[in-house]
C-alpha cells in the first residue's frame, strides 16, 4: 500500500456526515453549512443537492435497498428524502431531539431509522408510521454515534460520557411499540421515556477510553467492535452474550480520532482524525501500516463501501473517495489459460473448461498489503515474472510447477529477485528489467546479459514483439530494438499503462487512461481513440477486434478507429479473452467471470470494411437486432445499396433505394407511398440514369402531361404521342391537345385544335402554308369568308418544321447502366439463401457442423457395387466401420537428462543412427537407422522372411521418413537430423527414431481392407491384406497390450486375406472351369471357415447359401443357413435364411459330394486349399502363423510371400 | 546506407533471408559500409547456390582480403566437380596464410571473414581438421563459433558444439547469431523436446523487420523433430508457397508427408517430385545409395520357390 489511491476529490465547506450507495456510484455528503451534496464519483459530478436543514448537518445515511436518504441536523430535525431524480423531495420530517442530531442509520430489513444525539438519547423511529418508536437513555453526555448490528439485534453508541454501549432491543422486533406509544406531538415529556425502556436494555458498558468516544461500529462478521475517541486511541473490544472487554488499542494519531472502520474485506482499520491523517492498521497486529496526511485539512468522518474497496473521508475543505489498492489483478494470457494473482497466489485458468488452479504463492513476494502489480509468462520455461509497486518496485522470476500439487510452493523458495519498477519476458530466455535509471535485459539465472540506456525517459516497459520493447515515455511510445539498441518508431500519446497484442501477433492496442493507440507491429500504422470515461483493459478477439472496458461499459473498436458500445458494466471488470459471443474477465476481486454479448454489430462493421459480403449477408439473414444505427452507419460510410436490405420502413427504402440508385426498389417503393414528391424524385433519378420507362411511369403517376410528352418526343415515340392527343382531348385541354400534335408533327390535328378553339386564323395559315388547301378554304368557309377576304395574308413558303426524324427508336431501348442492381445482395437476397456461399464457421460462434462426407462417399461406393456384380447381385450388406478407433498410446518413457561423458579432440562422435542401431533390437528402427543389412538379419531371425523384395519401398520409406536436412549456416552441407521417437528423451542411450508406421494406422488400412471386402474388390483387399501384413512388420510397439493388439491384428489380417484368397480362387473355378462344381461348393464352405467378423461372414455365408443351393446340396445349404441365423441378420435375411432351411428339411440330401467335413474342426492350407483337419500333420508360417500341409516346407508362404514356410523364428522381441 | 541498414544486412544474412537481401542495392562505393555490404550481398548469391552472380558483383582487383576470399569461395563452390576445385581452395589457403602477416589490406574483421570463407570451404570439401584448425579453437569471431559449431554437430560431436557455444557466451552479449548457434545446438541435441530451437524459431519469424521462408522452413523442420507433424507440414507448405521449389523445403516436406496421417500414394508422390527435380538433395542421393545397398543385402538371402497354389 505504497500510496493511497484517490479517485475523486471534491472542494466544499466542511464535511461531517458521508454514505455511499450501496450498488449505485452515489455518494452522500452533509455539509457543515447545511448543505446536503449526492456525488457520482465515478462521473466526478455532483448529482443533486438538499438544501432544507438549517445549520451544519451532521447525519446523512442511504437506504440499503431504497432510494431514500436521511439526514440529520444541528436543526434537531431528521428528514428522510426521495432521490429519484424524477421526483426528488424531503418525504417527511422526524421531530422529537431536543439537540444536535450526530448520525442516523436505517436499519437493515426493518422500517427503522436510529438516531443519536447531543440531547443524550438514541431514538428509533418508524419510517413506515413516522413516529418514534424507541428512546434509550442512559448516556450521560452527548451521544456521538450510534449503529445498527448488521445482523443481530443490537445497537453500539459511542458517547462524550467515554463510554461505549451495546443495547439489545430484540424487545423492540417483538412487540409493536409504537401502537400506544405517545405520538411525536406530545411525547417531549421526559416521563414518558420509560415506557420505551421495556423494548431496550444496555448489554454491555464498555469503558476505557480517557476521553469522549466520538464514533463505535460492529465487526460485519466476528463479535469484535471499534471505537474512536478524543483520547487519541482507537479501541478493539470483544463480546461474547454474557461480556464485552477491551482487546487491544491502537495508538499513533496525535489529536482526536473521528471514526474507526474496520475494512469490509480484509483484516485492516482505517482511521481518521483531526491530526490531519487517515491512517491503515493491521487488525491481526494493531500496527500501523501506512499514513496518509494533509497538510490543512483535519478529518471529520470516513465512511466504506460495503461491497467494494472504496472508502471516503471528510475534511475541513471537502472529501475524498479512495482506495487501499490497486484491484488490477496482474493476469496474462497464454493461448487458452490465464495465469493471474488473487490473494497473493498465482493461479492458472482454463477457459475451455473453466479449471482454476492455484500454482504458485507469492506471499512472500514484497509488502504482504500489496498485490502483485503486473504478471508476465513465459510458455518455453513455464516461469512467471511478477512485479509489485512496494519497496520502490521489486520483481520475482519464478518456476510454475508442471501440474497443480497439493501443496502450492511458495515462490521464496527458488526465486529470483530484484529491484525494478517493470519486468517481461522479452524472449524465451530473456526478460527486460526497467529500473528508473537503467533497463537491463537478463537472462533466466537472473544474470546481466546487456543494459540499455532508454532513448526517452520511460516509465513501463512491454513486451514489442521479437526482439523489441515497448517503452512508455509520458508524452509517447516507442518501439525500441534490443539487439541494435535503436529506436524504430514513435507514436506521440499520453503515458500507456496497458498493451495487448492481437493474437496473431499482427496488431497492438496501448491504452492509457483515456485513450487507446491501435497499431501495427511495426508502429508504421496507428490509429488513436479516445474516451471520456477511465479505460481499464482490453482484449483482441479472433477475427481482429479489439474489445476493451471502461468503467462502465465494454466497447468494441476496429483497426481503421470505428468503435461502439457492447453493453454497460455496473463494475469494472478485466477483459481478458475474447472468444464468439463470450468475454472472459476478470473481476475486481480477480475472480474469474464471463459476459457473453452480441458481437454482431461488430462483427457485421468489420465485413463491411472488408467487403465480406458472405459474412454480411449471414449476418443480415441470422440476426434480428440491426436497427436504425447500423443503417446511419451504411449510409454515412457510403453503402446505401447494403443498408437497403436491412430496411423494412418503405420511406427509409424508398430514400435509400434512390440514392444508390436502385429503380426497381425505388419503384417498388414508390408505389407504396404514392405520394407525388415521391413520383417527383423517382423520376428526376430516372431521368439521369436514363430509364425513361421509369421516367414515364413516374410522369404517369403525376399526371404531367407536359413532360410525358416531351419525354415521348424524346424518345420518339409516336404512337404515344397520339395516344396523349387523345388523352388531352378527353381532358379537353387544347393547349396540350396542340403540343402533342406539334411534337407528333401531326399538322391536321393542330389545325383541329386551333379550330376547336376558335383560333381560324391560326387554322387557316397553318393549313394553308402545310399545303392543306382544301382545308384551308373549308376553315375560310367556316368562318364566312372568302378568299377574297384574305387577300392581304401574305403567303408563306410550306414550313419546313416538323418533328425529327426518329434515328433510332429508343422506345424499347433503355440506356445501358452498370448493373447495380445485380450485386450479391440481391441475388442471394431474391434466391432467399446463401447459393454457394459458404457459411462463415465462426459468425456468432455457432459454426455448422460438417456433415460426414465419409459416410456418404462409403454410401456411394456401395451402389456402384451392386452394379458391378450380377453373378452375385451384389453384397448388400453394410461394412461396419469400425476401424481406426485404437489408439496406440506411445507412454512417454521416463525422461532422463544425463550427458554422455565427454572426450576431447575432434574425431567424429556416433552418429545417431549408430545409437539407434545400438538401442534398439526392432528391424524397423535399423531400417529407419539405415542399417538394412542387420534389420534383414532380424527381420529373417523374428519372422524368418526371406523375400525382401517385397518390402523394399518399406524399407525406403521409412529410412526416408527418418532423416530431416536443414541448413542453418550460409553455404555449409546441410546438417542432417534425425527424427526421434519420444522427442523428450534425449539420452544417447535411450533415443529411438521415429515410429514411421503405427499400429493404430495399420488397423485402420485393415479396415480400408475390410471396406473392400464388403464392396466385392476383392483384388484390392487381397493387396490391402498384403500390405498390411508387410507393414504389420514394421510396428513399433511400446506396451504388452500393444504387443496383443497387435497379434490379433496380424492373425485378422491372415485370415481375411486366406479368405479372399480362397474366395478369388472360387471364382477363378466358376469362370474356368465351370463343371468343377465339387471344388467351386468345397471352396465356399472353406471361405465360411475363415475367422471373419460377422458382416463379412454374413457374406460368405450368403455367398455359399447361394452356390450350394445352386448345386442343389439342400442339406448343407441349410446349415450354413442356420449359421448365419446364429449371426442375427437383417429380418429380410432371416426370412430367406429359414425359407432355406425350410428346404434343406424338406430335401436333406446333397447332390455333390465334397471334401468338407464341418464337424471336425480344420485349418485350411493357405497353399493348396485344402482342409489339415486337427491332428493331421502341418507346418506353419514363421510370420502370421498359417498353416501348410507338410510337403510346403521350404517354400515360400504365397500368402504374403516373404517367408520360408516351416523356418525357425523368435517372433517380436519386447522392446518395452 | 547507415549502420542500421547494414545490420538488417547481417540480421537477414543470419536468418537465411538469401533472396531478401540480394535483391537490396549496394551503397555507393565511398561508403565506409560498401565493402561489408558487398560482402554480405556476394556471400548470400554463394548460398544461393548462385557464385557466378557473385563473381560477377565483386569487383576486379580489390586489395581488401576478405573480397578476395568471397571471390576464391565463389569460384570453389562454382567449379564444384571440375578440376579448378583445388585452385580455388588453394587461394584460400594461400589467403589465411597471408592474413596471419602483418601487411595486410584488411582489419581484425575481416580477417576473421577470411578464416570462416577458408573454413566454408574445407569444410565443404570435406578437410573438417584443416577447417578447424583454420578458424582456431580459440576464435572470438561468433561466424567463426557459428562455423565450427555446425562442424562439430556434422561429427556428432554435440558436446565440443555446446563447449565452444558456452564460451562465446561470455562475450558475445545477447547477438542474433549466438541465439541461432544456440537452437542449431538444440536441433541436434533434440534437448528439452527441441523447445528452445522451436521458440527461437518462433520468434524470429514475429520479428518485424524482415520476412524469410527459411524461417518457416526452420520451423517446419524443428515440429517434424517435435513430432509434431500436421503443423510442420502446414510451416513447410507456407514456405514452399513464398519460395517455390526450395529443395530444402521440399524434402522436409516429403518426410513430413512420409510421417504424418496422409495417404501413402500421397507421401509417394510428394516423393518422386522430390527426387525428379532436385536429385542433388543429399537426402535424394542417400536414398538412392541406400536403395543400391537394400538390393545388394537382400541378394543375401535366397528366396525359395513359392509353394505351389492351386491356381499357380
Amino acid at each position: 500500500m505504497s500510496v493511497m489511491l484517490t479517485k475523486f476529490e471534491s472542494k466544499s465547506n466542511r464535511v461531517k456526515g458521508l454514505a455511499f450507495h450501496p450498488t449505485q456510484p452515489l455518494l452522500a455528503a452533509s455539509l457543515h453549512n447545511g448543505c446536503v451534496q449526492l456525488w457520482n464519483y465515478r462521473m466526478g459530478v455532483l448529482v443533486d443537492r438538499f438544501e432544507e436543514h438549517e445549520g451544519p448537518v451532521r447525519a446523512v445515511a442511504i437506504h440499503p435497498s431504497r432510494a431514500l436518504l436521511c439526514t440529520g441536523g444541528d436543526d434537531y430535525k431528521i428528514k428522510v428524502w426521495d432521490i429519484r431524480p424524477q421526483n426528488r423531495r424531503c418525504l417527511f420530517t422526524l421531530h422529537g431531539h431536543l439537540d444536535y442530531v450526530r448520525t442516523v442509520q436505517f436499519h437493515h430489513e426493518m422500517p427503522w431509522i436510529i438516531s443519536a444525539s447531543d440531547d443524550q438519547t438514541i431514538r428509533i423511529w418508524n419510517s413506515t408510521s413516522r413516529q418514534c418508536i424507541a428512546v434509550l437513555t442512559g448516556h450521560s453526555h452527548y451521544v456521538m454515534s450510534v449503529q445498527f448490528h448488521p445482523k443481530e439485534d443490537l445497537i453500539v453508541s459511542a458517547s462524550m460520557d467515554q463510554t461505549v454501549r451495546v443495547w439489545d432491543i430484540s424487545g423492540l422486533r417483538k412487540g409493536s411499540p409504537n401502537q400506544g406509544g405517545p405520538g411525536s406531538s406530545n411525547s417531549n415529556g421526559p416521563g414518558n421515556f420509560e415506557t420505551f425502556d421495556t423494548f431496550s436494555t444496555v448489554k454491555h458498558v464498555l469503558e476505557g477510553h480517557d476521553r469522549g468516544v466520538n464514533f463505535a461500529t460492529f465487526h460485519p462478521t466476528l463479535p469484535l467492535i471499534l471505537s474512536a475517541g478524543d483520547d487519541r486511541v482507537i479501541k478493539i473490544w470483544r463480546m461474547s452474550e454474557t461480556k464485552a472487554w477491551e482487546v487491544d488499542s491502537c495508538r499513533g494519531h496525535f489529536n482526536n480520532v473521528s471514526t474507526a472502520l474496520f475494512h469490509p474485506k480484509h483484516e485492516l482499520i482505517v482511521s481518521c482524525g483531526e491530526d490531519k491523517t487517515v491512517r491503515v492498521w493491521d487488525l491481526g497486529k494493531r500496527t500501523a501500516i501506512q499514513t496518509f496526511r494533509r497538510e490543512q485539512d483535519r478529518f471529520w468522518v470516513l465512511a466504506a463501501h460495503p461491497n467494494l474497496n472504496l472508502f471516503a473521508a471528510g475534511h475541513d475543505s471537502g472529501l475524498i473517495v479512495f482506495k487501499l489498492e490497486r484491484e488490477r489483478p496482474a493476469f496474462s494470457v497464454f493461448q487458452d489459460t490465464l495465469y493471474y494473482v488473487r490473494d497473493k497466489y498465482v493461479r492458472s485458468y482454463d477457459f475451455n473448461t473453466g479449471a482454476d488452479i492455484g500454482l504458485l504463492s507469492v506471499r512472500k513476494f514484497g509488502s504482504p498489503y500489496v498485490p502483485p502489480r503486473t504478471l508476465s509468462f513465459n510458455p518455453a520455461e513455464r516461469a512467471v515474472i511478477l512485479t509489485i509497486s512496494s519497496d520502490n518496485g521489486l520483481y520475482e522470476l519464478a518456476n510454475l510447477p508442471q501440474q497443480a500439487q497439493g501443496e502450492v510452493k511458495d515462490s521464496s523458495v527458488d526465486g529470483k529477485k530484484g529491484s525494478g519498477q517493470s519486468a517481461i519476458f522479452v524472449a524465451r530466455n530473456r526478460f527486460a528489467v526497467l529500473n528508473k535509471t537503467t533497463q537491463a535485459i537478463r537472462d533466466l539465472s537472473n544474470s546481466v546479459v546487456k543494459s540499455i540506456k532508454p532513448p526517452v525517459q520511460t516509465n513501463e516497459i512491454f513486451y514489442g514483439g521479437t526482439a523489441c520493447l515497448i517503452l512508455s515515455s509520458p508524452t509517447a511510445v516507442v518501439l525500441y530494438d534490443i539487439q541494435q539498441q535503436k529506436t524504430i518508431a514513435e507514436i506521440n500519446s499520453p503515458p500507456v499503462k496497458y498493451v495487448v497484442w492481437s493474437n496473431d501477433s499482427s496488431l497492438v492496442a496501448m491504452m492509457s487512461k483515456h485513450t487507446i493507440t491501435i497499431a501495427n507491429k511495426n508502429f508504421s500504422q496507428h490509429t488513436l481513440i479516445h474516451e471520456t470515461i477511465r479505460i481499464k483493459s482490453g482484449a483482441w478477439d479472433d477475427a481482429g477486434v479489439f474489445i476493451y472496458s471502461t468503467l462502465n461499459h465494454v466497447k468494441y473498436c476496429l483497426a481503421q478507429g470505428d468503435h461502439g458500445v457492447i453493453c454497460t458494466l455496473d463494475n469494472p471488470v478485466y477483459l481478458t479473452r475474447v472468444k464468439g459471443k463470450t468475454v472472459h474477465c476478470l473481476d475486481r476481486s480477480a475472480r474469474p467471470r464471463t459476459i457473453t454479448f452480441d458481437p454482431t454489430e461488430y462483427r457485421f462493421k468489420l465485413a463491411l470494411l472488408k467487403n465480406n459480403y458472405e459474412e454480411m449477408l449471414y449476418i443480415i439473414k441470422t440476426s434480428t437486432l440491426l436497427g436504425q444505427s447500423i443503417i446511419a452507419y451504411l449510409q454515412q460510410k457510403g453503402f446505401p445499396e447494403i443498408a437497403l436490405h436491412f430496411v423494412q420502413d418503405t420511406n427509409t427504402r424508398f430514400e435509400l433505394a434512390i440514392e444508390c440508385g436502385n429503380l426497381d426498389v425505388a419503384m417498388e417503393t414508390a408505389r407504396e407511398i404514392n405520394r407525388p414528391e415521391c413520383w417527383e424524385r423517382l423520376a428526376q433519378q430516372a431521368l439521369k440514369q436514363g430509364n425513361h420507362k421509369v421516367v414515364e411511369k413516374a410522369y404517369q403517376q403525376t399526371k404531367n402531361f407536359d413532360k410525358l410528352s416531351f419525354l415521348y418526343l424524346a424518345t420518339g415515340s409516336k404512337d404515344k404521342l397520339s395516344k396523349m392527343q387523345k388523352i388531352a382531348d378527353a381532358r379537353g385541354d387544347p393547349m396540350s391537345r396542340f403540343h402533342n400534335a406539334l411534337y407528333a408533327g401531326d399538322v391536321e390535328g393542330r389545325i383541329s385544335v386551333l379550330r376547336d378553339v376558335g383560333l381560324h386564323p391560326l387554322a387557316y395559315l397553318t393549313a394553308k402554308t402545310n399545303g392543306l388547301d382544301e382545308l384551308a378554304a373549308e376553315i375560310l368557309e367556316a368562318a364566312g369568308l372568302t378568299e377574297a377576304d384574305v387577300d392581304d395574308v401574305p403567303t408563306f413558303a410550306a414550313s419546313t418544321l416538323k418533328p425529327p426524324p426518329v434515328v433510332t427508336p429508343t422506345t424499347d431501348l433503355l440506356w445501358p447502366s452498370l448493373s447495380t442492381g445485380e450485386n450479391f445482395f440481391d441475388r442471394a437476397l431474391v434466391n432467399g439463401q446463401l447459393e454457394g456461399g459458404v457459411e462463415p464457421a465462426y459468425v456468432n460462434g455457432d459454426a455448422a457442423a460438417a456433415a460426414s462426407s465419409a459416410l456418404d462417399a462409403w454410401a456411394r461406393e456401395e451402389e456402384v457395387h451392386d452394379e458391378i456384380d450380377p453373378e452375385e447381385g451384389g453384397w448388400e450388406l453394410d461394412a461396419d466401420a469400425d476401424g481406426g478407433e485404437f489408439q496406440s498410446a506411445v507412454d512417454g518413457e521416463e525422461a532422463v537428462d544425463e550427458d554422455e561423458e565427454l572426450g576431447a579432440g575432434a574425431t567424429p562422435g556416433p552418429s545417431e543412427p549408430e545409437l539407434w542401431v545400438r538401442n534398439s533390437p526392432l528391424a524397423t528402427d535399423h531400417i529407419a537407422a539405415g542399417s538394412f543389412e542387420t534389420a534383414m538379419q532380424l527381420l529373417n531371425r523374428q519372422f524368418g522372411i526371406v523375400n525382401f523384395a517385397l518390402l523394399k519401398p518399406l524399407f525406403l520409406s521409412t529410412y526416408r521418413s527418418s532423416h530431416v536436412y536443414l541448413s542453418p549456416y550460409a553455404s555449409l552441407p546441410p546438417l542432417k537430423l534425425h527424427v526421434r521417437r519420444n522427442p523428450s528423451e534425449n539420452a544417447p542411450s535411450r533415443v529411438l527414431p521415429v515410429a514411421v508406421r503405427s499400429l493404430a494406422t495399420l488397423r485402420s488400412e485393415l479396415s480400408d481392407g475390410y471396406r473392400l471386402v464388403s464392396g466385392n474388390k476383392l483384388a484390392e483387399a487381397q493387396a490391402a491384406f498384403r500390405a498390411v501384413l508387410q507393414g504389420l512388420l514394421l510396428v513399433v510397439l511400446s506396451s504388452d497390450e500393444e504387443a496383443k493388439q497387435w497379434r490379433e491384428t496380424v492373425t485378422a489380417a491372415r485370415e481375411y486375406l486366406l479368405g479372399v484368397s480362397i474366395e478369388l480362387e472360387r471364382r477363378r473355378v466358376v469362370e474356368e472351369e465351370p463343371e468343377n462344381v465339387t471344388r467351386n461348393l468345397e471352396l465356399a464352405a472353406y471361405f465360411t471357415q475363415c475367422q471373419l467378423q460377422p458382416p463379412h461372414m454374413q457374406i460368405a455365408l450368403r455367398s455359399a447359401i447361394g452356390a450350394f443351393a445352386r448345386a442343389n446340396n439342400q442339406a448343407h445349404a441349410a446349415r450354413f443357413a442356420k449359421r448365419l441365423l446364429e449371426l442375427k441378420p437383417d429380418p429380410k435375411i432371416v426370412a430367406q435364411a429359414r425359407q432355406r432351411i425350410a428346404a434343406g428339411d424338406r430335401n436333406p440330401r446333397n447332390a455333390v459330394e465334397i471334401a468338407y467335413d464341418e464337424f471336425t474342426p480344420f485349418e485350411i492350407c493357405a497353399a493348396s486349399y485344402t482342409p489339415i483337419y486337427n491332428g493331421s500333420p502341418s507346418v506353419h508360417c514363421p510370420y502370421t502363423d498359417a498353416a501348410y500341409l507338410p510337403q510346403y516346407k521350404g517354400t515360400l508362404d504365397p500368402l504374403v510371400q516373404l517367408t520360408e514356410i516351416g523356418a525357425a523364428a523368435s517372433g517380436l522381441p519386447a522392446a518395452w | 546506407m547507415d549502420s542500421s541498414d547494414l545490420y538488417n544486412l547481417k540480421q537477414q544474412f543470419t536468418l537465411s533471408a538469401y533472396r531478401a537481401l540480394v535483391q537490396k542495392d549496394l551503397p555507393d562505393e565511398s561508403s565506409l559500409h560498401y565493402i561489408p555490404a558487398l560482402i554480405y550481398k556476394a556471400r548470400s548469391y554463394i548460398a544461393l547456390n548462385e557464385p557466378k552472380s557473385a563473381l560477377k558483383l565483386i569487383p576486379e582487383g580489390s586489395e581488401n582480403v576478405a573480397v578476395k576470399a568471397v571471390a576464391s569461395l565463389a569460384r570453389y563452390v562454382g567449379a564444384a566437380g571440375t578440376s579448378e576445385v583445388e585452385s580455388a581452395l588453394e587461394e584460400l589457403r594461400d589467403l589465411s596464410v597471408e592474413i596471419e602477416g602483418d601487411d595486410v589490406d584488411g582489419s581484425e574483421r575481416d580477417k576473421a571473414l577470411v578464416r570462416v570463407l577458408a573454413g566454408t570451404a574445407f569444410a565443404r570439401a570435406g578437410e573438417i581438421e584443416e577447417a578447424l584448425e583454420t578458424l582456431g579453437s580459440e576464435t572470438e569471431d561468433l561466424e567463426g563459433v557459428a562455423l565450427i559449431v555446425q562442424i562439430y554437430l556434422s561429427i556428432n560431436r554435440p558436446d565440443l558444439a555446446k563447449k565452444q557455444f558456452d564460451r562465446s557466451k561470455r562475450w558475445a552479449e545477447d547477438d542474433l547469431l549466438l541465439q541461432l548457434i544456440e537452437s542449431t545446438v538444440g536441433l541436434a541435441t533434440g534437448k528439452d523436446n527441441y523447445s528452445n530451437t522451436s521458440s527461437f524459431y518462433t520468434e524470429q519469424l514475429g520479428n518485424p523487420s524482415l520476412t524469410s521462408p527459411h524461417l518457416l522452413t526452420a520451423r517446419g523442420v524443428t515440429r517434424i523433430l517435435r513430432g509434431e507433424i500436421q503443423e510442420a507440414k502446414s510451416d513447410l507448405e507456407e514456405s514452399l508457397h513464398q519460395q517455390k521449389g526450395d529443395a530444402e523445403t521440399e524434402a522436409a516436406y516429403a518426410v513430413a508427408a512420409g510421417l504424418g496421417a496422409s495417404k501413402k500414394s500421397e507421401a509417394d508422390e510428394i516423393w518422386s517430385k522430390l527426387v525428379s527435380e532436385h536429385p542433388l538433395h543429399p537426402l535424394v542421393q542417400d536414398v538412392n545409395q541406400k536403395a543400391d545397398m537394400f538390393d545388394q543385402y537382400a541378394s543375401n538371402f535366397t528366396v525359395p520357390p513359392q509353394a505351389g497354389t492351386v491356381s499357380s
